[in-house]
């Protein structure tokens, strides 16, 4: 193939993954901000504007965002006059670049074969053209385009390396600022992260056996041909999530950072721009450990039913459905839009479990985690070995079972899918009470209800 | 040393069923310029090593080294070896000295060298005399550079290692494993016996 082609290829996916990475990182920020406003019943943040003339542009809250990297540009940006002036510069660096490199291996959407995207024929004298079909089965091997911006062959152990990698920089932070919050900070950290590393590991090593692969996209395909991870290892997806959630510190396991111990942590002494990385580095973690969960748990750009070549719904031999064919470039494009989508929906239920926990103790914290989640990842490797075992023992009628089995979960996650998407349509066109009213106290609230304060909703 | 930069020009290495390298008149220069790099940063890292008073600079040093030698491997197409040199070593590892370095205090400093100069220099003699020695014995045993002959598209791949390991190699690697496994036991007994005479001997006092 020629080179430019795989280069232009290749600009375009790292422009992809890391415009999303970025600009979801900056909208999680609103997010964590509007969501805590939704959870406490406040109105959140509003005050950021825009004023032409009598035009006023708020965009719910959205422009705080924007308003917080202005900022992050013009503070000072201070520096401990007894810090380590090269490890304190260093050390967001430290911080951002790993974060970004994992991006580079999640996989968006299937093998795109550039062949088979556009065809022209003579047809009976004249030129025709079409967008034809994908195979069912089988990628091409010459002449594709991959899904990730670097299919390496090690997969999940290069995500594993590039994981391990933010200690380094947490714990520099903390050492260099010369101030005992934040070196307390960086020992929390650094032994929080190696902690539940092990646990992230070992509870993606049953998903790996499960799978039979290493590498990322390999992963997505058998969730395609079979069932999504989170039903063949559930516990697997527990323990990663509760593990993922732990390494980008935050609430319920932000001790190390914890404002009301540690001011706030290894990072209390930065200011300005450096600050702003690490709490933008904090913000794209959930980003990539949420892609990570789509993609080894969610069946990546999968959709129930949809495979290569077009729709086909069928639990084992019973065809529903027959084969809707559709085009290679537009199920591929459906893959992407699949894939970050889900991604989205993982956000946002990791920025949930913020504002619904409280934190941990620095105990128990180390006991969930060498305690609970370790010996439980160990159980799970153990169980799925001998399930495994079993199932290669077991005769075709078993393996005929388990494929129907599979099917109907992907007929249960279609139809949540179709319900949910239906519940989002219903919701979009159906009228309601909006109260524009601000209310100061919990009396002008029950007031402007037609209460009274000792009678709040109008009895 | 003609021989040397001939052996060290594998770099490009066999094209991966996975990764394509994409066929470029200057692909072997480009190898060679991405080991000149790694190897660059490799040597300063160790100097840095070494050669820095700061012990967390020191740490740095290390890990700048490790990873480019990561890099090293990555380039002779053993993806996986590069992979658990970056988790172990990286990962565990720098993050090990890391703590312990925190935990001496932010002011630790190495004592002052208190050795006298002809020691030292004498060393540094010895030293680069043998690496000079072990280049002039390479360079002559190989009068034509061995090349490795094609390698098969899974050569480093985690299947290939993984059935070496697993069949061939089972017993090191059992053996191995068990070595550390005693390891990780002795440092649980040594840490825990000094606090169980301690409270042993608390609950003596009472």
């Amino acid at each position: 193939m020629m080179t430019s082609t795989l280069l232009v290829a290749s600009i375009i996916k790292i422009l992809v993954i890391v415009g999303f990475l970025f600009n979801v990182a900056g909208l999680l920020t609103w997010v964590d901000r509007r969501q805590s406003a939704m959870i406490q019943d406040r109105v959140g943040p509003n005050r950021a504007v825009i004023k032409i003339g009598k035009f006023e542009l708020r965009v719910f809250g959205l422009l705080h965002t924007a308003a917080d990297g202005v900022k992050f540009f013009f503070k000072e940006d201070f520096m401990p006059p007894k810090a380590d002036k090269l490890l304190f510069s260093l050390a967001p660096i430290l911080v951002m670049v790993p974060v970004l490199a994992l991006a580079a291996v999640i996989p968006m959407a299937d093998t795109l074969c550039l062949k088979q995207i556009h065809m022209t024929a003579m047809v009976n004298g004249a030129e025709q053209s079409w967008w034809p079909a994908a195979e069912r089965v089988g990628t091409c091997t010459t002449d594709s385009v991959e899904g990730a911006v670097s299919p390496l062959n090690v997969g999940i152990l290069y995500v594993f390396a590039m994981a391990g990698q933010g200690i380094v920089g947490a714990g520099i932070a903390g050492w260099s600022s010369d101030n005992k919050f934040s070196l307390m900070g960086a020992l929390r950290a650094a032994s929080q992260m190696v902690s539940y590393e092990v646990a992230i590991g070992l509870s993606l090593v049953g998903a790996m056996m499960t799978y039979g692969t290493v590498r990322l996209d390999d992963m997505v395909r058998w969730q395609g041909e079979n069932a999504w991870g989170i039903f063949v290892q559930p516990l697997a997806f527990f323990l990663f999530f509760v593990s993922a959630v732990a390494e980008s510190k935050r609430i319920p396991f932000d001790l190390p950072e914890a404002e009301s111990e540690l001011v706030s942590g290894y990072f209390t002494e930065y200011s300005g721009m450096k600050f702003g990385m690490f709490y933008f580095a904090e913000y794209m973690e959930i980003v990539t450990s949420s892609m990570l969960v789509v993609v080894v748990f969610l069946g990546g750009w999968q959709l129930p039913f949809l495979h290569r070549d077009g729709l086909t719904i069928a639990i084992s031999d019973v065809v529903l459905v027959e084969t809707v064919k559709m085009s290679h470039l537009l199920v591929t494009i459906i893959g992407v839009v699949t894939f970050f989508g889900k991604t989205l929906a993982i956000c946002f239920i990791q920025a949930f479990v913020r504002w619904s926990l409280p934190r941990f103790r620095y105990d128990q914290l180390m006991r969930l985690g060498w305690r609970v989640l370790l010996p439980a990842a160990l159980a799970n490797i153990f169980i799925t070995g001998l399930v495994l075992l079993a199932i290669q023992d077991a005769g075709p009628s078993v393996q005929g079972a388990l494929k129907t089995a599979a099917d109907v979960t992907q007929g249960i996650v279609a139809i949540l899918l179709a319900s949910l998407a239906l519940r989002g349509v219903v919701f979009a066109f159906s009228s309601r009470k909006i109260e524009h009213v601000l209310v100061g106290s919990a009396a002008a609230m029950s007031n402007a209800r037609g209460g009274t304060k000792d009678a709040p909703m109008g009895a | 040393m003609l021989n040397l930069l001939l052996l060290l020009d594998i770099v490009p290495g066999p094209a991966n069923a996975a990764t394509p390298v994409p066929e470029t008149p200057q692909g072997p220069w480009m190898g060679f310029a991405y080991f000149g790099f790694c190897a660059v940063l490799a040597v300063v890292g160790a100097i840095a090593t070494v050669a820095s008073p700061n012990p967390i600079r020191g740490a740095m040093g290390l890990l700048l080294m490790i990873i480019s030698i990561a890099g090293l491997f990555l380039a002779l197409h053993a993806q996986f070896i590069a992979a658990i040199q970056v988790i172990v070593y990286a990962g565990a590892i720098v993050v090990l000295f890391l703590f312990v370095i925190m935990l001496l205090g932010s002011d630790a400093q190495t004592p002052s060298d208190q050795r006298g100069r002809i020691p030292r220099f004498g060393a540094a003699a010895l030293f680069a005399g043998l690496g000079l020695a072990a280049l002039t014995l390479l360079g002559r045993t190989m009068a034509k550079p061995k090349l490795p002959g094609d390698v098969g598209s899974d050569f480093g791949s985690i299947d290939s290692i993984g059935k070496v390991l697993f069949t061939d190699m089972l017993v090191p690697f059992e053996i191995s494993s068990a070595l550390l496994i005693v390891a990780v036991v002795g440092a649980i007994a040594v840490a825990r016996g000094k606090h169980g005479e301690l409270a042993e001997k608390g609950a003596l006092n009472k």
